[in-house]
C-alpha cells in the first residue's frame, strides 16, 4: 500500500503564510476545513476562503477571486487528484449535501463543455437552449430563461416551455420589472421574496403581469445582465424559483459566468449572420452581373435577326428570314427560360443534387469572372475534362463554390496580372474541380488554417474569403476540399465531389 | 465586272452570331469569312488577307483583345483596320484592359453589344469605301 501525503497550497505555491508563519493566511488557520479534499486546515479548498494572500497579494472573497481560482494550477491539480470525489465547495458554505456538491463540480465541468462546444460546431439555438438547463440545474430553479434585445425601442424576447406549448414572452426595457430593470441599469437583480417585497413596495422591481400571463408564481428571481465586450446589454438570462428558497452569491455568481458564455454565443451569431449575410450580397451582385451579360447576349441576337427578316420581307430573301427566324425563335425561348427562372428563384430554397452537366456550371461560373480577370489582368482559362455530363451535384452549390474560388484565386494573383485556370477531371470514383493560380502562394501555417476551417466547420473564421460557402456546400454534397500550395509557387484548390452523395 | 469585294473577316465563338453577322452583311456585297475563335482568325488573316476584322471580345482561348493585339503587333496585319464587339461599355474597355501591363486594345473601333445593325452597317461602310 503506498500512502502519498496530500500537499496543501502554501506548499505547492511556496508561500509564507503557512501556518506557523508570522503572517499566517486565512486558509492556513480555517481548522474547520481540515480534512476536505485531504488537506490541512483549508489547504485543498483555499478558493472558498475570503483574504487569503495568493501570491502576497490579499485576494476578496468567494465570487470575488473565483476567476483567478479556476484558472490557478493548484485548483487544476486537486480537481486532478481527487477526481470525482474533488468538493468544490464546503458543506458549511451553505449547501445542503454531498449531492449537491457534486451537482456543482458537474456545472464547472458544464461550463466549460458550453465554452468547447462555442469554440466548434455552431447552433445559436441549441447552445442557448444548452446554458438555459445548466443555469436551471445549476441554481436548482425550477424555470430558466434567456432574454434577448430585440426591435426599436428594444425589448427582450424570449421563448420557453410552459406546460408543453412554447409560450413566447416580450418585456418592454423599463423598471416595471426585475429583468428590465436588470437590462435597463446593466445590473444583476436578486428578488429573494418576490410577493413579500412587491406587497411593501421595496425597491426590487417585481412585476407579476408574468406570473398571472402563465398562471405561475415566482417567490424567488435572479436576473443576470448578459453584455458585450463593450459591456453594452445585449439581453438578460434569468432563473426563477430556487428549490432553496432563494438565490445564494453562489447561483449568482455562476449566472454571471453563463451570462458571459451567452455573450459569446449572440457575439458569434451575429458574426455568423453578417457572414451570411455578405455572401447573399455578393451572390446577387454577381447574378446581376451575368443576367445583364445575358440580356445583352440575347438583345444583341434580337436586333440582328429582325433586321434580317425586315430586309428578307423588303428584298424577298426567304432564305434570309427563316435562319434569322430560327435564331430569333430560340433567343425568345432562352428569355423566356429566363424570366421562369428568375420567378422561381428562391435563396432559400435549397438547391436540389441532381445529374447535369457538371463542365457545364464550371464553365457558368468562369465566364461570369472573365470580365473580372480581364480588369485584374488575370488569364482566366478552363481544361474541361471528359465523363462528367451526368455528374450529381448541386447546380447552385457548385457555382458558387467556383466562383469563390476563383475570385480568392484572383486575389492570390500579384498585382502585375497571373494566370488562373479551372480544370475538372475523373479521379478515382471523384470527380475533381480545380482551380489554380501563379500567385502568392500560402504556408504551411496558413494552408492549415484553411484547411481547419473545413474541419471543424466553424464558419465565422475565414470570411473574407468566402470560404463559408464553400464550407456549407461542401457539407450539402458529402465533398471535400485539397489544396496543393507553395510560397510563390501558387495555389491549387481541389473540390472532389464523389458521385453519390 | 465592278471592282472585287471587299472582304470581312467575322470572328466569333457563337455560331448564331457569326451567322447573324454574315447575313447582315453578304446582302451588301462583302464577301464574308469566318472564324471561331482568335488563333482561327490570325490563320485566317494569313490565308485570305481581309479588308476589315470584326472582332467578338469574349472568346474561349485567345479572346478578341488578344488577338487584337497581335494583329496590330504584326507588320503584316496592323494596316487591317479592327472592330471590336463587346458586351462591355467602351470606357472600360479602353482604359482598363492591359495585356502585358501595357494598354495595348487599339482597336479602330468599339461596337457594344446588342449592335445596331443599321449602326454595323455604317461602320463597316465607313472603312471600306
Amino acid at each position: 500500500m503506498t500512502i502519498t501525503r496530500k500537499v496543501n497550497c502554501w506548499e505547492v505555491l511556496s508561500c509564507e503564510h503557512g501556518p506557523g508563519c508570522p503572517e499566517p493566511c486565512p486558509a492556513a488557520l480555517d481548522v474547520t476545513s481540515t480534512g476536505v479534499n485531504g488537506g490541512l486546515n483549508a489547504g485543498r479548498i483555499c478558493w472558498t476562503v475570503p483574504g487569503t494572500i495568493c501570491g502576497g497579494e490579499l485576494q476578496g472573497d468567494f465570487v470575488d477571486k473565483q476567476e483567478v481560482c479556476l484558472n490557478c494550477p493548484f485548483f487544476q491539480q486537486v480537481r486532478g487528484e481527487e477526481g470525482t470525489a474533488f468538493r468544490f465547495v464546503k458543506l458549511a458554505q451553505g449547501l445542503r449535501d454531498a449531492e449537491s456538491l457534486h451537482a456543482r463540480i458537474t456545472q464547472v465541468e458544464s461550463l466549460m463543455g458550453i465554452h468547447d462546444q462555442l469554440r466548434a460546431r455552431f447552433n445559436l439555438d441549441a447552445v442557448i437552449a444548452e446554458i438555459t438547463r445548466q443555469a436551471r440545474l445549476l441554481t436548482q430553479a425550477q424555470r430558466s430563461l434567456v432574454l434577448v434585445l430585440r426591435g426599436k425601442p428594444p425589448r427582450l424576447h424570449g421563448e420557453f416551455m410552459l406546460r408543453g406549448n412554447m409560450v413566447q414572452v416580450d418585456i418592454p426595457v423599463d423598471e416595471t420589472s426585475a429583468v428590465g430593470y436588470a437590462a435597463l441599469r446593466n445590473k444583476v437583480v436578486n428578488v429573494k421574496d418576490a410577493y413579500r417585497a412587491a406587497a411593501a413596495d421595496d425597491d426590487a422591481p417585481f412585476n407579476r403581469t408574468f406570473d398571472d400571463a402563465c398562471e405561475c408564481r415566482t417567490d424567488s428571481l435572479l436576473a443576470v445582465p448578459v453584455c458585450d465586450s463593450d459591456n453594452r446589454v445585449l439581453g438578460v438570462i434569468t432563473a426563477a424559483n430556487s428549490a432553496k428558497g432563494s438565490f445564494s452569491q453562489d447561483d449568482q455568481w455562476f449566472m454571471e459566468r453563463y451570462a458571459v458564455e451567452v455573450a459569446l454565443a449572440l457575439e458569434k451569431a451575429r458574426l455568423l449572420q453578417e457572414a451570411v449575410a455578405a455572401g447573399r450580397m455578393a451572390s446577387i451582385s454577381e447574378s446581376l452581373a451575368s443576367l445583364s451579360h445575358f440580356l445583352k447576349d440575347v438583345a444583341h441576337a434580337l436586333m440582328g435577326s429582325s433586321y434580317i427578316i425586315r430586309r428578307g420581307i423588303e428584298r424577298g430573301r426567304m432564305d434570309d428570314i427563316k435562319s434569322a427566324w430560327e435564331i430569333l425563335d430560340r433567343h425568345v425561348k432562352r428569355l423566356a427560360q429566363l424570366c421562369k427562372d428568375v420567378l422561381t428563384y428562391d435563396p432559400e430554397r435549397p438547391d436540389e443534387i441532381c445529374p447535369g452537366d457538371l463542365n457545364e456550371t464550371v464553365a457558368e461560373a468562369v465566364s461570369l469572372l472573365q470580365e473580372e480577370a480581364r480588369t485584374r489582368a488575370i488569364k482566366l482559362g478552363t481544361d474541361l475534362g471528359p465523363g462528367l455530363a451526368q455528374w450529381r451535384h448541386s447546380k447552385r452549390g457548385i457555382y458558387q463554390c467556383v466562383v469563390n474560388l476563383v475570385v480568392n484565386a484572383f486575389d492570390a494573383c500579384l498585382p502585375g496580372g497571373g494566370h488562373v485556370t479551372v480544370t475538372t477531371e475523373r479521379c478515382g470514383e471523384d470527380a475533381a474541380i480545380r482551380v489554380a493560380d501563379d500567385g502568392r502562394g500560402m504556408d504551411e501555417e496558413t494552408r492549415e488554417q484553411v484547411l481547419e476551417v473545413f474541419r471543424t466547420g466553424d464558419k465565422t473564421r475565414g470570411s473574407g474569403i468566402g470560404l463559408p460557402t464553400v464550407v456549407d456546400v461542401m457539407e450539402r454534397c458529402g465533398g471535400r476540399l485539397e489544396i496543393e500550395s507553395e510560397p510563390g509557387k501558387g495555389s491549387t484548390f481541389s473540390i472532389l465531389l464523389p458521385e453519390s452523395p | 465586272m465592278g471592282e472585287p469585294r471587299k472582304k470581312v473577316l467575322v470572328v466569333d465563338d457563337d455560331r448564331d452570331d457569326l451567322k447573324m453577322i454574315s447575313m447582315i452583311l453578304e446582302p451588301e456585297g462583302y464577301e464574308i469569312i469566318t472564324a471561331e475563335n482568335g488563333a482561327e482568325a490570325l490563320e485566317k488573316v494569313e490565308s485570305e488577307a481581309p479588308d476589315l476584322i470584326l472582332l467578338d471580345v469574349m472568346m474561349p482561348e485567345l479572346d478578341g483583345f488578344a488577338a487584337c493585339a497581335k494583329l496590330k503587333a504584326s507588320p503584316h496585319s496592323k494596316g487591317i483596320p479592327v472592330v471590336l464587339l463587346t458586351g462591355v461599355a467602351k470606357q472600360i474597355t479602353k482604359t482598363r484592359y492591359p495585356i502585358d501591363g501595357v494598354l495595348r486594345a487599339e482597336a479602330e473601333e468599339y461596337l457594344e453589344k446588342p449592335v445596331d445593325p443599321e449602326e454595323l452597317l455604317k461602320v463597316v461602310a465607313g472603312y471600306l469605301k
